[in-house]
């Protein structure tokens, strides 16, 4: 059968098979592993290597000087640079999950690199490594857990805040044979656990404490834990496998190797078998059945990943992995499951071989399934040719399937499409379909964009339909830094080229990139791109375009724009004028006000903030009963203020009456002894005194401000009805004939009530329809037909009928209204 | 009845801006955890009560406060305060905050800005050294569905601060809340500005549009739920809000005050025997029967309210003298169940004629018309001068006064200067400052141009001549026979462009704008199609278009009323919604320009 040859390089571990395809033939020269100190990033990542300052090597035609040398999973050399770091030999050093390379150095300083070979930054652990050398260290995801020569143990949880927490003591006298992590995302207090082997047992240590386990399991040598934490697998003193849960109560594997000596090497493939290196050997332990060997002449680094095990050696560089059901199911040998005669009938159709038809009709029932396994063995696939065999299996047997999901086929494709591209050797990241997905492609891009492959980058996210915004903008980060040499108009022309790719990008962050770069004049040419107000006036301001910023900000009509700038530029520029402008908005005085319609030649605003300064004087309560001098020098003041300009003369005179008006009622006030008459108006004025009787005063108040007789009429008979002073009211109509007429006298008489009253001055109305509506409005309908009729005003009249028929009515109305609802007791 | 209205027929899921809303408000509260007591601005405790019932936000562990001059009192721990992004507001909150340092108490605070921090606000709290005491957020309420049909900014004092101040803020809030109803409901194609504020918020818009653009493609959303945006600037009608409102709604408005969807009066008003007590009349649609007269001329208000008691009599008479089959029962209790609605709106009634009924008020009336008629230059005048003289409420007076100055196009100099005189006369000196305002509002000035009122009143054909209150066949029938000004352009701009109308656009104040937006050219405009022959096509296929009338400024009752009459027209081919920044009236509106030296 077809799949003889495939399924020929499998391994059988009790009833898995297993299988470690050559991922790569390693296209670097002379790296000999044994000679190194190396770290390789999970997901295909890149490979540190540096020459192992612990062992006695012997010198090539190389310098005496440390090269730290950065590779892709292929081998290819990306970065390199001389280590001159002091700080003691490099005890070790791991990538973290951004792809950082952290290397720590016998003094605790931990130097940060990223994967073009440059210093990113440093810290020390804290003076017990720098007085206590590090011996031993431990790293996982984002952190690292190190032991002193004083066997204290020191971690840094998260080396994106490089805080480092000393875990608690556990009074060692040696160093533990072995340790182990328990990464803080698994744990249960959601802070780092350290396992340790000590003695004839094992210590759990975290900040807080130290809790003995696994007592009298026997010297542990070597010590490693499952990807999630939950198992541990441990190598004991005499020989032996152990698998257990991590907290040692449940035992899964006991194994006895051939050799006690503990294995250089001790690693989980995938959660379900656990690799032994030595020195020419790997063992691969199941939990049932004898292991499998495998023999290596030379040595090998076992990279974990989530689905198995990356085998480095100098040469090459292999996946070891669990085969997956699928592609047993089609490849295994003898197989007759449906997707194995599905793959099968494909080979005969291609050789034009009835017998296609008869395999579709023994699986006729369940295509859809095989259908689905030749995809899903597709993805499991590094060989590209294989891969197309098998999707080409599924596509066959689709076509004689009506219920099948088709977007799978698609879905696979374009899954694969990517793999293929970043495995490609030029790439060198070696991903499997389950770690493409547990890394998930907006992190595989951010990879890509961080090594610089922007172009695929770009590709790649325009394919899966993801923001090219990310991969632009690092491009253009990365052009404008690495393009000292380039005029700011041609980079400019370069970088709106790539730009206008991606709608929405911020030309702002790429300006401010540009700034920081000590482009300024680049910053400003871009920022003029920026479409967002918001985005844009921080940044022109940053690099000091005031003017323009100001005038984008009072474009854009966002006010806040707009007071950002100007607190801005109050702040840089002028301190005196920011002084001024805090206090005004501190206490809302005018003083900055003043100063500012002054400049601008706007007197008349500057006269009305004095006026307002005066009416705030007399509400001022600590001005009580002082003098008035002070108000009456701000309001003469804001007069004259207004008679600078034509305009203004008639607030100028209102100004200067205002002043007159407070100098009389203070007069008032003295002689009536009465705190009434201050700030209130002419006219109320006058009625106080009318009021209090005081009829000189009112006189003179009259004819100082020459109040009409209109206003006089109406004013003073409103305030004698007040009074109810009917008397008075009387007489005043017969001290001449009114000019106006008696229109004031009967309404302030209908007002109070006093229909008798009002009557004295009805008939003495000139004009019959003033008359009319007169008597209408104190109810004498008759009267007020006649009055009416008189007029020989036809509308009048009528309006008068309507109004009361409407009256009487209207009450009424809504009286007869509720009578009707009387039954609502009932409801 | 929930004071929250009802929005399900709403032409938009206004629901979901709502929701939106009570979620981002809910959410804050519960994000920080345990007992809170929660400090509001009074300027939104009325847009809140919209939002969510006071109760739920007790159930948040949230005691309630009003934000005042006062430090807050509270033993609890955890204080929020939610206020407008006002630098006056910032100075409550910290005097609050000192008043506890200086007794040591120490509280987390959370200041929640409504609808955005502004630097403004974060410089005085930074002055006064308690920013950093403060954990900032913002509740994005820009805009809050009023009813079915009416989206309010929640603005305050837009008038003073565009036409006085020259603040623009309340701007750029009305353009970003236009611009958040298009990511829900797509890029409005068509836009049509009146106005010196109407123009800039349509100008802001299309900037935010290239700015932030609402991608049509993605949203999965393929045309735009609404057609056309009308904005109409209020600085461009400042006649209609000074005219007294006569529908039922505008009536309430203009005597009782209406706010925030309730109105507030005496419980013995209502039917209620606790004396002294308030009583809060919710006023929106989910009461069917105000649903039903709301937009009604007061006159027919009552003379529904009369047929629908005589109707109620008539089917209890047959009830009890009749056997009645069960069915029939049924149907009469199904009647009954409106009884309360009908005894509120009668008992609001009858406390509304206590004032219609008054011959000042038909005076008044009489006296509106003859200004808004502008023949009578002389009457108008001794009757301002003599409601000077009698020194009657100032808000009054500034009504006519102003409608006096607009429908001449400013005063003569000499009776200019005369009636400001003798403004300050009666009133006292401190209202130099209201004159200002509404000098450079443009409310009330000087004459320097040949009067074009006329010429406006006539094109456009503002005062109607025997309008039938009952069954109108025109907006005019919400002031007994004017048409409003605003309205008038809002109808035209739907019906036929406003291309036709430009020689009069041009009389009006500030300039005016028509654009096309988005990449919807094969969406037609209303100035290829005529209104009423596209009118049956669009009628036919069940949906009516939808039209976004704008008010920049505020906005009064009756003018929603004509519009809601107009949407209600046979063949007309567009629903209306109605985005307003505020209610006002001539009232309310004029109070913010009164003189605040006191204050």
């Amino acid at each position: 059968m077809a799949g003889v040859s495939v399924a020929a390089e499998w391994q059988l571990l009790y009833n898995r098979y297993y299988r470690k395809p050559e991922l790569y033939q390693m296209e670097w020269k002379q790296v000999d592993l044994t000679r190194n100190k190396i770290a390789c990033a999970p997901f295909g990542g890149p490979i540190a290597v540096i020459r192992d300052d612990a062992k006695i090597v012997q010198l090539y035609a190389e310098s005496a000087l440390r090269k730290l040398r950065i590779f892709t999973s292929s081998g290819r050399l990306t970065a390199e640079t001389v280590w001159r770091n002091p700080g003691g030999r490099l005890i070790g050093m791991s990538w973290t999950d951004d792809l950082t390379l952290a290397c720590i150095t016998q003094d605790g300083t931990v130097y940060s690199y990223n994967i073009h070979a440059e210093l990113l930054g440093t810290f020390s652990l804290g003076k017990e490594c720098f007085e206590n050398s590090v011996v031993e260290c431990l790293f996982w995801g984002n952190g690292v857990v190190c032991i002193t020569e004083a066997f204290e143990i020191l971690a840094v949880p998260d080396f994106k805040m490089p805080k480092t927490v000393k875990l608690a003591d556990c009074s060692l006298e040696e160093l533990p044979h072995c340790m182990a992590v328990i990464e803080p995302q698994y744990t249960k207090s959601g802070d780092v656990e350290v396992l340790l082997g000590v003695g004839d047992h094992v210590l759990l240590v975290d900040e807080d404490g130290v809790q003995p386990l696994a007592d009298g399991i026997g010297p542990l040598q070597k010590m490693v834990l499952s990807r999630k934490g939950e198992f541990v697998a441990s190598f004991t003193h005499d020989g032996r496998l152990l698998v257990m849960s991590s907290d040692f109560s449940k035992e899964f594997i006991d194994y006895t190797c051939e050799s006690a000596l503990p294995p250089d090497q001790l690693a989980w493939c995938g959660s379900d078998t656990v690799l032994l290196y030595w020195d020419d050997m790997l063992l691969m332990v199941g939990p049932y059945d004898e292991p499998v060997r495998y023999i290596y002449d030379d040595p090998v680094i076992l990279i974990p990943e989530c689905d198995g095990v990356r085998i480095l050696s100098n040469t090459n560089m292999e996946f070891l992995h669990r085969v997956p059901d699928s592609t047993v199911s089609i490849f295994q040998i003898g197989s007759t499951s449906p997707p194995a005669l599905l793959y099968d009938a494909l080979e005969h159709f291609d050789r034009r071989s009835a017998k296609a038809v008869e395999n579709l009709r023994l699986i006729r029932t369940s295509l859809p399934e095989a259908v689905e396994s030749c995809i899903d063995a597709a993805g499991y696939e590094f060989d590209i040719s294989q891969q197309r065999t098998l999707l080409r299996a599924a596509s066959y047997g689709q076509t004689f399937s009506s219920h099948f999901r088709r977007d799978s086929i698609r879905e696979m494709c374009q899954m694969l499409r990517v793999l293929n591209d970043v495995r490609h050797v030029d790439v060198g990241i070696p991903l499997s379909l389950q770690q493409y997905k547990l890394l998930t492609p907006s992190v595989l891009i951010n990879r890509l964009i961080n090594a610089h492959k922007h172009l695929l980058a770009l590709r790649i996210s325009e394919y899966l339909g993801l923001s090219q915004e990310v991969v632009i903008m690092h491009w253009t980060c990365t052009k404008i830094s690495a393009s000292t040499a380039i005029p700011d108009a041609t980079l400019l022309q370069i970088l709106l080229d790539k730009l206008k790719i991606c709608k929405g990008i911020s030309y702002a962050a790429v300006a401010a990139h540009a700034d920081k770069s000590g482009r300024r004049k680049l910053a400003a040419m871009l920022v003029e791109h920026e479409p967002r107000s918001s985005k844009q006036i921080p940044l022109l301001l940053s690099i000091g375009e005031e003017n323009s910023a100001l005038v984008k900000a009072t474009e854009s009509g966002d006010t806040d724009l707009v007071y950002l700038v100007m607190f801005h530029i109050w702040k840089k520029a002028r301190p005196l004028a920011r002084d001024l402008f805090v206090k005004y908005a501190r206490c809302y005085k005018h003083e900055f006000l003043k100063d500012f319609f002054l400049s601008t030649g706007q007197l008349q605003e500057v006269a009305y903030l004095l006026w307002k300064e005066s009416w705030e004087l007399a509400k001022d309560p600590r001005a009580k009963g002082s003098s008035l001098g002070p108000r009456i020098k701000l309001i003469e003041k804001a007069s004259n203020l207004f008679a600078e300009s034509k305009e203004h003369m008639f607030e100028s005179k209102a100004a200067e009456e205002h002043a007159k008006l407070l100098r009389i009622q203070r007069e008032l006030e003295v002689s009536t002894k009465q705190a009434i008459f201050l700030d209130s108006s002419v006219s109320d004025t006058i009625r106080t005194c009318i009021v209090l009787g005081n009829h000189r005063a009112a006189n003179k108040v009259r004819a100082e401000f020459k109040v009409s007789d209109k206003r006089w009429y109406w004013l003073k008979c409103f305030a004698l009805a007040t009074i109810r002073d009917w008397d008075a009211l009387e007489k005043f109509s017969k001290e001449k004939r009114p000019p106006i007429g008696y229109r004031p006298f009967v309404e302030a008489c209908v007002d109070a009530g006093e229909k008798d009253e009002a009557l004295k001055y009805v008939p003495k109305l000139s004009d019959p329809r003033e008359r009319a509506e007169a008597y209408a409005k104190i109810g004498m309908a008759k009267e007020a037909a006649d009055a009416a009729s008189q007029s020989k005003d036809g509308e009048l009249l009528g309006r008068l009928r309507q109004s009361f028929s409407q009256n009487a009515g209207g009450s009424s109305i809504f009286d007869t209204l509720r009578d009707r609802l009387t039954f609502q007791s009932l409801s | 009845m929930s004071q929250i209205p009802n929005l399900e027929n709403a032409p938009i899921n206004l629901t979901e801006i709502r929701t939106r809303a009570q979620t981002e408000l809910l959410n804050i509260l519960r994000d920080i955890k345990g007992d809170k007591c929660l400090v509001i601005d009074p300027k939104l405790s009325g847009a809140l009560s919209l939002l969510v019932q006071s109760s739920e936000l007790k159930e948040n562990g949230a005691e309630l406060r009003h934000l005042t001059a006062e430090p807050i009192q509270t033993e609890r721990t955890k204080v929020v305060f939610l206020v407008r992004a006002q630098p006056d507001l910032m100075r409550f909150i910290c005097s609050t905050i000192h008043n506890d340092t200086s007794k040591g108490l120490h509280r987390e605070y959370y200041l929640y800005f409504v609808p955005r921090r502004l630097v403004s606000c974060e410089n005085v709290l930074a002055e006064e050294k308690v920013r950093e005491l403060l954990n900032i957020g913002e509740f994005s309420l820009y805009m809050l569905p009023l009813d079915e049909d009416v989206l309010s900014f929640e603005l305050d004092l837009t008038e003073k601060e565009c036409l006085v101040e020259g603040d623009e803020t309340a701007f750029w809030n009305i353009a970003k809340a236009i611009h958040n109803l298009e990511f829900s409901c797509g890029v409005i194609p068509n836009v049509r500005a009146k106005g010196k504020g109407a123009a800039r918020v349509a100008d802001i818009l299309t900037r935010m549009q290239t700015e932030e653009p609402v991608n049509t493609s993605n949203m999965g959303i393929p045309l735009p739920e609404i057609n056309t945006l009308v904005l109409l600037d209020r600085e461009v009608d400042m006649i209609t809000p000074m005219l007294t409102q006569l529908t039922y709604e505008g009536l309430i408005d203009e005597f009782l005050g209406v706010k925030n969807g309730a109105v507030e009066l005496d419980a013995s008003i209502m039917g209620n025997q606790q004396e002294g007590k308030k009583a809060k009349v919710p006023l929106n649609s989910s009461d069917k029967l105000f649903r039903e007269t709301r937009d009604l001329n007061f006159e027919v208000v009552v003379q529904v309210l009369r047929q629908k008691a005589t109707s109620m009599k008539q089917d209890y008479t047959e009830i009890s003298t009749t056997t009645q089959t069960v069915s029939e029962l049924k149907d009469f209790v199904k009647k009954l169940n409106s009884l309360p609605e009908m005894t509120r709106h009668i008992n609001l009634a009858q406390h509304l004629t206590t004032f219609t009924s008054k011959s000042i008020f038909a005076e008044r009336l009489d006296m509106e018309q003859t200004l808004v008629e502008a023949q009578s230059y002389d009457i108008c005048f001794d009757y301002i001068e003599e409601l000077l003289c009698k020194q009657e409420p100032l808000e009054k007076v500034l009504r006519l006064l102003i409608l006096f100055s607009i429908t001449n196009s400013g005063l003569p100099k000499k009776h200019f200067d005369y009636l400001r005189r003798e403004l300050l006369i009666s009133y006292g000196p401190e209202h130099i400052n209201t004159l200002d305002s509404l000098e450079k509002a443009g409310l009330l000035r000087k004459q320097d141009s040949r009067g074009n009122w006329l010429t406006i009143k006539r094109a456009l054909q503002l005062l109607v001549e025997d309008t039938d209150t009952t069954n109108p066949n025109d907006i005019s029938y919400v002031f007994s026979g004017y048409a409003p000004l605003s309205i008038r352009l809002v109808q035209h701009a739907i019906r036929s462009g406003w291309r036709s109308l430009e020689e009069i656009l041009k009389l009006l104040p500030g300039p005016q704008l028509e654009t096309k937006r988005g990449g919807f050219s094969s969406i037609p405009s209303y100035d290829t199609l005529p209104g009423s022959l596209n009118s049956s096509e669009k009628l036919a296929n069940g949906r009516r278009d939808l039209v976004l009338v704008v008010f920049v400024g505020g906005v009064t009752f009756a003018e929603i009323s004509a519009l809601r009459f107009l949407s209600s027209q046979e063949g007309m081919a567009y629903d209306l919604i109605i985005g307003i920044t505020k209610v006002v009236n001539g009232r309310t509106l004029i109070e913010t320009f009164i003189s605040d030296w006191d204050k």
